[in-house]
């Protein structure tokens, strides 16, 4: 048995705080004391007798304070105890950590931020959330700019802490005054470019498609492949080929399998009447593969026998073709296939500890970590987050750049240019990592 | 797995995000029941003595029964009243509790992944980020927006919603000229508004005086004097710059181009207002000082980010292409254009290893790419076996023109 995780532990003792006492148990307390001071009043105004009344109003006294005590003493106590518990539980397995404050890099890029999310919400699907979302973000920033300040709001409060101490905060404005307004025209061209319903259309075909594709329906993606098979074709795609390859597979198992009508468009006859008005283009490029589709046709009755079952067995397909038609989809748009905020965050909570561990360190220090060109600790991610060729210049130990390229010697070796320079005896130097030697002009600058 | 150690879920560190999702229902928690226990004490005190006193006259023959009646009335009222602000306390509290019973088991979750590929990770996450951008919109005052997503995603228990909507209403009445608002929840917070040092009530009793004297007629001048000596002036020892600038605006008028007394004049200063308003909510209830999303995406981005993402001639690698040997089939996150602006100033990653692909092979035109990827472009673009092309400028070269690269 594993141990409880911190949040586990927490979960149990939850369990037992939402079954203590809450506020509500005062509630009937409060009630009688209203019945207590409404039996009083009955019995005073039926008589009217300033005996009954005085003796009422005394005898009333200690009851009506026994049942505030308990109110305020014990029922409020009660509820305190609950939170208390649940305080602790949260102190100890869940204990505050410091999140980074001082600096925030993203202060002044609300209105990319703001792209990002809608473009986010477009590309999930969520158009009406997308929607609301420019609305809302156009309509405020139109009454911000009347309130001139306000629109810089986030980089006030940024280190409003220290401009509140020293107190000068008018000295402050004018200057951000005139960031947020040059801010203003990037903000426009931001969210107005999604305004235009153009990325909006192409997002919702694109969901359209993949509804279709989802319930096994492959000719609209088929369709709208052959539309853009130029692009494609120069991506070096081959997806209209996959689509209608498995089209004419889907087509071959026939209705038994597809469900679709048990009709002339159905079957092994329609596939093969499908290979001929659709093969053709791709005779050239993908000849073999064609082969042994049409080949299949011989075994048709006892595919999963023949040496053809593996062609056939697309269970799979579908869900495959899927994400390679969201790929293509969102690379002619120059978009990434995975929504880029959804890694983003995910990378920024695997880097996060790192971070924390990092500003913790250093706050004596008082260095800024997003003033560097590269961050000064290491941020480990999983590989399929790493989109780049990483290479880190085995002499420098460090990451080649723009401007110090990495560059490949006669031998083959790759040394980062400065490497180079720093080892370079008159016009020659020796490879450290072979005998060989070499001539600056031998050596030529590489694009990983 | 190689990857095992980037891959790990490691429990606690992973959670420094979500502090505020259990620390937040917490404090109000405890917030609500100080304002019910308040309320509480306030009225008990009222009917007790009023009790007492009615019983005592009631006794000397000074209250008639009528008026003990009357009395009686008054005190049943008043616990009427009482007991509509306990449920509402009560209604608070159960649906706080609710909150964090969801909120709790939302990241207990995770307790069962124990890899970032774990399968229903994704969907964690991704719920993570729902959360994390209804924060963001709360927080800039999309409410609409906050409330759309949430609905959408089913979420609601797992954000703040009323809580910053009722913050950007007072936020809102200050840019319109209203500090109310502001002043009544400074009078609710008092106490922890004492404690935590904040300036707020002092800069609204400001703003007062200064709209008093905006008026420029006699009478409200003296209503302003009257105002600063009761609501200013206790400052002093505090805040005696302030106060004495504040002091010299009587001899300045509202159109003063004088410094510094034309920037207390001037109407920007709401919005000043309503950013201290806005620290003193956050701080007071322990929320970060910016949206949680900035954080995750400046560490996120230059976790991401590589010298590449920015360069000028297109990295080889930055072709999206499914290959074998690891880099990641898709564009890359940073060169798309979401982002590729937002994370043009901040730095990249830092990495002490190479990590490209294998067998990597140079192209006469300088740029390099592994074995794998040429081979499978080549075929699917039909060229030969003799030849391959260039991923990123569609160059068609021999093969035997390649060169192999050793990376060390």
């Amino acid at each position: 048995m594993e141990k409880p995780t911190a949040m586990e532990s927490i979960q149990a003792e939850m369990a037992d705080v939402v079954k203590m006492p809450r506020i509500s148990t005062s509630l009937a307390h409060v009630d009688g004391i209203i019945q207590l001071l409404s039996e009083a009043k009955e019995k005073i105004a039926a008589t009217l007798d300033p005996h009954t009344a005085s003796l009422t109003m005394t005898k009333l006294q200690n009851p009506a304070k026994v049942a505030f005590d308990t109110i305020i003493g014990d029922d409020f106590k009660k509820a305190t105890a609950a939170h208390k518990k649940l305080g602790k539980a949260l102190d100890k397995h869940f204990p505050p950590k410091p999140l980074p404050s001082e600096h925030d890099a993203m202060a002044n890029h609300q209105d990319q931020i703001n792209r990002a999310i809608a473009m986010h919400f477009l590309r999930e699907g969520q158009f009406n959330v997308a929607s609301t979302f420019i609305d809302e973000a156009q309509e405020m920033k139109a009454r911000n700019s009347r309130y001139s300040a306000s629109s810089v709001s986030d980089s006030y409060s940024l280190d409003s802490s220290e401009a509140m101490d020293e107190d000068q905060p008018e000295e402050a404005s004018p200057t951000m005054t005139a960031t947020s307004a040059g801010q203003h025209t990037s903000e426009m061209e931001g969210l107005s470019s999604l305004q235009s319903q153009e990325l909006q259309n192409k997002f919702s075909e694109m969901y359209n498609i993949l509804q279709e594709l989802r319930a096994r329906n492959l000719l609209p993606a088929i369709e709208w492949a052959r539309v853009n098979a130029a692009e494609l074709e120069a991506r070096g795609s081959n997806l209209e080929f996959e689509l209608i390859k498995y089209q004419y597979i889907w087509l071959f198992k026939g209705p038994a399998v597809n469900g679709l009508p048990d009709d002339e468009n159905n079957g092994q006859a329609a596939a093969l009447r499908y290979a001929r008005n659709n093969f053709g283009r791709f005779q050239a490029r993908h000849l073999r593969e064609l082969d042994r589709l049409a080949g299949a046709m011989a075994y048709a009755p006892n595919i999963p026998d023949s040496p053809y079952r593996q062609d056939f067995a697309i269970e799979n397909a579908f869900s495959t073709v899927a994400t390679s038609f969201t790929r293509e989809f969102c690379s002619l748009l120059g978009l990434s296939a995975e929504s880029p905020l959804y890694i983003a965050a995910t990378a920024g909570t695997l880097a996060l500890p790192q971070l924390v561990k990092y500003i913790a360190k250093t706050r004596s220090r008082g260095t800024e970590w997003t003033s560097a060109n590269e961050l000064p600790f290491e941020t480990p991610l999983p590989r399929r987050m790493m989109y780049h060729s990483i290479f880190v210049c085995p002499v420098l130990k460090g990451q080649t750049t723009e401007t110090n390229p990495p560059v490949i010697l006669p031998c083959g070796h790759v040394l980062a240019q400065e490497t180079l320079h720093n080892l370079l005896k008159g016009q020659r130097f020796k490879c450290p990592y072979c005998p060989s030697e070499a001539q600056m002009k031998d050596t030529r600058l590489i694009i990983l | 797995m190689a990857d095992y150690e980037e891959t790990k879920i490691n429990q606690e560190a992973h959670l420094l995000l979500d502090q505020p999702l259990l620390r937040l229902p917490y404090e109000l928690l405890r917030k609500n029941l100080r304002n019910a226990r308040f309320q509480a004490d306030k009225d008990a005190t009222f009917v007790k003595n009023l009790l007492k006193e009615t019983a005592t006259g009631s006794l000397n023959a000074k209250t008639s029964p009528e008026d003990v009646v009357k009395n009686l009335d008054v005190m049943i009222t008043r616990m009427r009243g009482l007991k509509r602000k306990l449920s509402a306390c009560a209604d608070e509290e159960d649906r706080l509790y609710r909150h964090l019973e969801a909120r709790v088991a939302h990241l207990s979750e995770l307790s069962t992944m124990h890899t970032v590929e774990d399968v229903k990770y994704e969907a964690w996450s991704r719920k993570r980020l729902d959360r994390l951008m209804v924060d963001y919109l709360l927080r800039h005052g999309y409410n609409a927006s906050a409330t759309a997503l949430a609905e959408d995603r089913g979420i609601q228990e797992l954000v703040d919603i009323d809580t910053f909507v009722a913050m950007s209403n007072i936020r809102n009445s200050l840019l319109n000229g209203s500090f109310t608002e502001a002043l009544a929840w400074c009078t609710d917070n008092k106490k922890a508004l004492r404690e935590m040092k904040s300036k707020l009530e002092f800069m609204l009793r400001c703003q007062q005086f200064i709209e008093m004297m905006r008026t420029d007629s006699p009478a409200r001048m003296n209503e302003a004097i009257a105002h600063a000596k009761r609501f200013i002036i206790p400052f002093n020892d505090t805040y005696q710059s302030e106060v004495s600038q504040v002091a010299a605006l009587l001899a300045y008028r509202p159109d003063t181009t004088m410094e510094p007394y034309a920037s207390w004049y001037s109407p920007k200063r709401w919005a000043l207002l309503a950013d201290i308003f806005t620290e003193a909510h956050n701080q007071l209830l322990g929320l970060p000082t910016f949206p949680l999303l900035h954080i995750a995406l400046s560490s996120g981005l230059s976790a991401l980010k590589t010298p590449a993402c920015h360069s000028t001639h297109g990295p080889s690698s930055s072709q999206p292409f499914p290959n074998f040997t690891g880099i990641s089939a898709n564009l890359c996150p940073i060169c798309s254009t979401e982002l590729n602006e937002l994370a043009r100033g901040i730095p990249y990653a830092q990495h002490s290893r190479s990590y490209v692909d294998s067998d990597l092979l140079m192209l006469p035109n300088g740029r390099v790419y592994g074995k794998a990827r040429l081979q499978e472009y080549a075929s699917k673009a039909g060229l030969g076996e003799d030849q391959v092309k260039d991923l990123v400028t569609s160059e068609i070269f021999p093969t035997d023109k390649l060169r192999r690269v050793y990376i060390t």
